[in-house]
C-alpha cells in the first residue's frame, strides 16, 4: 500500500491563504504526495517546534537531536524506531507523532521518496512516500 | 472579496478587487502642497518616476493650480500639459495617464497625445468635456462641486444634505457621460472634498461616504492634506499626513476604489491594511501561528 507522511500546517488551508504563499515548497510537495497517494493511508505528523529563537516553541536544544533521529526513522522506514518514540520529549517539543506511534501494522516499507525536508518556520517539516507491500 | 466592479481607465483594466493609488503631478508653479517644486518639466518627470517607482497606478498631470489665481488660457494649459503627457506616454507605458482638468479643448488633446483619463475637478462645467472622452474613450471623474465656478473657494455654501448633493450630481454628471458615450466601467465619481465645501462638509461626506459606494459607481477621493483635515486638526500644509491618513482609511473602509494622493507608499499601506481588515484583500504573507 502506499503511504504518504505530511506535516499538518494550518497555512497550507484555503482559509489562511495569504498573497505570497509562505509555504509554497511545502504545499507543492504536499500535493503531489496526495495525488501519488491515491486512496492510500496519510499520515500527518511533524517534527519539533523548537529549532530555533524564532520558532513558535522558541528555542531548545533538544530539538534539532530528536529531529534528526525521527528523520532517520522516515527515511528508512524504520517503523520499530518510530512507534518506539519518546513521547514525553516530543510533547515537550511540540511534536506531533501521534499517527507515527500509533502506525498500523504495514509489515516492512520498501520504497521510501522524501519529496519535503526543512523546517523554514522552526518547525520541522517532512513530506515522505512510503510503498509497503501489505 | 469582491468590493466593486471592474475599471477600465483608457488602456489600462482592473479588476473590481483592485484599489488604486492615483498620484498628483503637478506643471503648476502655485500649487498649495509643493509650490512649485515640479513646475520645471524635468522636475515632474522625475516626480512621475518616483511615484512609479512606489507603485502608483495612476498619475494626474495639472496644468492649473485648484485654487484662485493667476488666468491661465488653454493654449498656456496645452503648453504645460499635453507634451509632458505624450513625454510620460512614451516612458511609462503601463501607467495610467490622467490629466486634471475641466476643458473640452484641453481634455482632446491630451488624450490625443495619450491621456487615459480625464479628471474634471469642477463638476462638468464645461459640458463638452464628456464629449472629449468619449471620443477618444478615455474614462472620465465626475466630481461634485455644488455648481461653483472652476478656481473659485466657497463662501457661505450651505446645503440641505450634503451627501445626496453629492450623490444627485455626481451621478447625474456619470448619466450624462454614459449618455455621450463614455464606457460605465471607465466613469469614476468624486465627491470632491473642500471643492464647493466647508469642512464640515467634508468632514459629512467622508463619514457617509458608504452611501457614495451604494451607487454602484466607483468612488474616488482626494483628501491629501486639504483644508478640512488642517482645520479639523488646525495644522498647516505640511503636517496633515496623518490626519489625510484617518480621513484614507475611513474612506478605504467605506469602499473608495481610486485615492488622489501626494504621498503614494504610506496611502497605499493604509488602504491595504483597512481593506485586510475588511477581509477584503488578503494578507500578503501571513505564517504566525499557522506554521
Amino acid at each position: 500500500m502506499r503511504v504518504a507522511i505530511i506535516p499538518g500546517v494550518l497555512a497550507l488551508r484555503p482559509e489562511y491563504a495569504s498573497l505570497e504563499d509562505p509555504v509554497a515548497e511545502l504545499r507543492k510537495a504536499v500535493d503531489e504526495a496526495r495525488d501519488w497517494l491515491g486512496d492510500g493511508l496519510l499520515v500527518v505528523a511533524n517534527g519539533s517546534a523548537k529549532r530555533t529563537e524564532k520558532a513558535p516553541g522558541h528555542f531548545d536544544e533538544r530539538a534539532a537531536g530528536f529531529d534528526a533521529e525521527l528523520g532517520n526513522a522516515l527515511r528508512t522506514g524504520d517503523l520499530a524506531s518510530l512507534r518506539a518514540l519518546d513521547v514525553a520529549l516530543a510533547e515537550e517539543l511540540w511534536a506531533d507523532v501521534d499517527a507515527l506511534v500509533a502506525l498500523p501494522g504495514l509489515g516492512t516499507v520498501t520504497e521510501v521518496q522524501v519529496d519535503y525536508d526543512d523546517a523554514p518556520y522552526g518547525v520541522q517539516y517532512w513530506v515522505v512516500r512510503w510503498v509497503c507491500p501489505t | 472579496m469582491t468590493q466593486g466592479s471592474p475599471l477600465r481607465l483608457g488602456r489600462h483594466e482592473f479588476s473590481g478587487e483592485a484599489t488604486l493609488m492615483m498620484a498628483i503631478v503637478n506643471r503648476t508653479p502655485d500649487s498649495f502642497y509643493d509650490k512649485g517644486a515640479t513646475w520645471a518639466e524635468d522636475k515632474a518627470f522625475d516626480r512621475v518616476a518616483q511615484v512609479v517607482e512606489e507603485g502608483a497606478e495612476i498619475v494626474d498631470i495639472g496644468g492649473i493650480k485648484a485654487a484662485p489665481g493667476e488666468f491661465i488660457d488653454e493654449d498656456e494649459e496645452k503648453r504645460r500639459v499635453v507634451s509632458f503627457v505624450a513625454r510620460v506616454r512614451s516612458a511609462f507605458p503601463d501607467v495610467v495617464i490622467s490629466v486634471d482638468t475641466w476643458r473640452a479643448s484641453v481634455g482632446r488633446a491630451v488624450c490625443e497625445a495619450g491621456a487615459d483619463m480625464l479628471n474634471d475637478a469642477w463638476g462638468g462645467a464645461d459640458p463638452e468635456l464628456v464629449d472629449a472622452a468619449a471620443e477618444y474613450d478615455a474614462a472620465i471623474v465626475c466630481t461634485h462641486t455644488g455648481g461653483v465656478t472652476p478656481r473659485t473657494r466657497p463662501f457661505r455654501i450651505e446645503y440641505d444634505d450634503v451627501v445626496a448633493s453629492a450623490i444627485a450630481d455626481t451621478t447625474g454628471y456619470a448619466a450624462r457621460a454614459l449618455a455621450a458615450g463614455v464606457a460605465k466601467e471607465s466613469i469614476v465619481i468624486d465627491p470632491a472634498h473642500d471643492f464647493g465645501k466647508n469642512t464640515f462638509h467634508s468632514l459629512e461626506l467622508t463619514r457617509r461616504l458608504d452611501e457614495m459606494v451604494a451607487t454602484g459607481w466607483p468612488v474616488l477621493v482626494s483628501l491629501s492634506n486639504k483644508d478640512f483635515v488642517g482645520e479639523s486638526l488646525d495644522l498647516p500644509v505640511g503636517e496633515r499626513l496623518t490626519g489625510t491618513l484617518a480621513a484614507t482609511a475611513i474612506s478605504a473602509l467605506a469602499g473608495a476604489r481610486i485615492y488622489r494622493v501626494h504621498e503614494v507608499t504610506e496611502t497605499r499601506q493604509v488602504v491595504d491594511m483597512v481593506n485586510t481588515i475588511a477581509g477584503r484583500r488578503r494578507p500578503r504573507r501571513a505564517i504566525r501561528g499557522l506554521a
